[in-house]
């Protein structure tokens, strides 16, 4: 087992930010060719023509979880070190409501704000100003939020432990839903947004 | 060339990493679990950094506020032998075994507080706890000996204290009363709590270091994960 790096010791805390860094600008860059930083292409989705944010993230989620996969198989990976946020299901259910109005409405998500603003695009420096000053509002009411934002408690679960499978086949089922939800996309887009024959 | 490579060299780039995605899920599905059960790995740098912080612990007169304010959101667990247990222990806990800690039926989403009649197999056990990924594990600072000194029997602070120590001395009375124990009048300094508290062999009291503890910072940062 040589990963995670930072975890095993790999290098220290100040490397550790570095190493955010050049991974921050990679991820930067690669949502701003997926066309992330354009909020009409990022709204686009939830009108069904253009599923493109659709088909980026969720080639994303199966790449990461086939090469954990396996990499962990394969001993170069210790899988039970790898970070997993703690599931807090109300107030994640109403987070995400949240953010997905927010994204409907403002048309960027936090992180593609922040790519567009680096393109200059006025409307994001506005959305990213919200955002600060939400997280302010949020700050100033903590105390009173703070009980709900810690409420149902779940742990660190993940999807073999709630399922009660093995690993490989919740891989292998995330896989035929990704493959089943790009070949829908596609269908969707034919019949809803008018685009003409694409492969999924 | 075979007809499945020409097959293959037909199709666009989008359905070859599709094949190549279903190939990978199915020896996945083929290879079922990547590592074995019950193998542990622990992080370490991040048990230092609890240990370090010192946030992993729970002192007798916090406990000892839970349990009066009628807090339930934490289980208490005797890790000392069946006999002691029946003798005393602490209100509200529960008796469990070291070995086979992991599979007690303790949640990993409960804030579990262990003690034990000082302190070694309490962190001993946190170890273990932690091992098996429990995240909110804590030890009861001085086990039962140290709710006893601090809790049941706190010693009344010298005649020429500070009035605010003597203050708050008297609201430890109040607690102590609270469990059935009782305050130790300052002449009592030199003796070990009764009751409860086994005899203690008589040895020449070890002067404490003066110098404040270097190293380690209270609320040392904690690095954060996730996004």
């Amino acid at each position: 087992m040589s990963m995670p790096l930072y975890k095993l010791g790999a290098f220290g805390d100040e490397a550790s930010l570095v190493v955010a860094f050049l991974i921050g600008i990679g991820f930067g860059f690669f949502l701003e060719q997926a066309g992330f930083g354009s909020a009409k292409k990022l709204t686009d989705q939830f009108y069904f023509r253009d599923l493109a944010v659709f088909r980026v993230m969720f080639t994303a989620i199966v790449t990461a979880m086939l090469g954990l996969f396996w990499l962990g198989w394969a001993g170069v990976v210790d899988l039970s070190l790898v970070y997993v946020s703690t599931t807090y299901l109300a107030p994640q259910i109403v987070g995400g409501l949240l953010l997905g109005v927010g994204f409907t409405v403002g048309g960027y998500c936090p992180g593609t704000s922040v790519v567009a603003v680096a393109t200059g695009k006025l409307d994001a420096l506005f959305f990213l100003g919200g955002t600060f000053l939400g997280i302010l509002a949020i700050g100033v009411a903590w105390p009173a939020v703070e009980g709900f934002a810690h409420s149902t408690d779940l742990g660190r679960l993940t999807l073999p432990e709630v399922l009660h499978l093995p690993f490989g086949a919740v891989v292998f089922l995330v896989v035929l839903m990704a493959l089943g939800g790009f070949w829908g996309a596609g269908a969707l887009e034919r019949r809803l947004g008018g685009k003409g024959e694409e492969e999924p | 060339m075979s007809r499945a490579t020409d097959w293959l060299a037909r199709r666009t780039l989008n359905e070859r990493l599709a094949l190549l995605a279903v190939a990978l899920g199915l020896g996945a599905l083929a290879v079922g679990d990547v590592e074995a059960r019950g193998k542990v790995t622990l992080d370490t740098r991040e048990l230092a950094r609890i240990v370090e912080g010192e946030v992993d612990h729970v002192t007798p007169e916090e406990l000892a506020d839970w349990m009066i304010a009628g807090r339930a959101d934490y289980r208490l667990v005797d890790l000392r032998a069946e006999e002691d247990f029946a003798a005393y222990h602490l209100p509200g806990a529960e008796r469990r075994a070291i070995a086979g800690l992991e599979q007690a039926g303790l949640g990993r989403d409960e804030r579990i507080i262990l003690y034990s009649a000082e302190g070694i197999h309490s962190a001993q056990a946190w170890m273990l706890l932690k091992a098996h990924r429990y995240p909110a594990v804590y030890i009861l600072l001085g086990g039962l000996a140290g709710w006893q000194e601090h809790v049941l029997y706190p010693l009344e602070p010298a005649p020429d204290a500070p009035i605010a120590e003597r203050a708050a001395f008297a609201r430890a009375g109040e607690i102590a009363r609270h469990f059935g124990g009782a305050p130790r009048p300052w002449s009592d300094s030199g003796s070990a709590p009764a009751a409860l508290a086994p005899p203690r062999p008589t040895s020449p009291a070890v002067a404490a270091p003066v110098a404040p503890p270097t190293g380690a910072k209270p609320g040392a940062k904690r690095k954060k994960e996730g996004c």
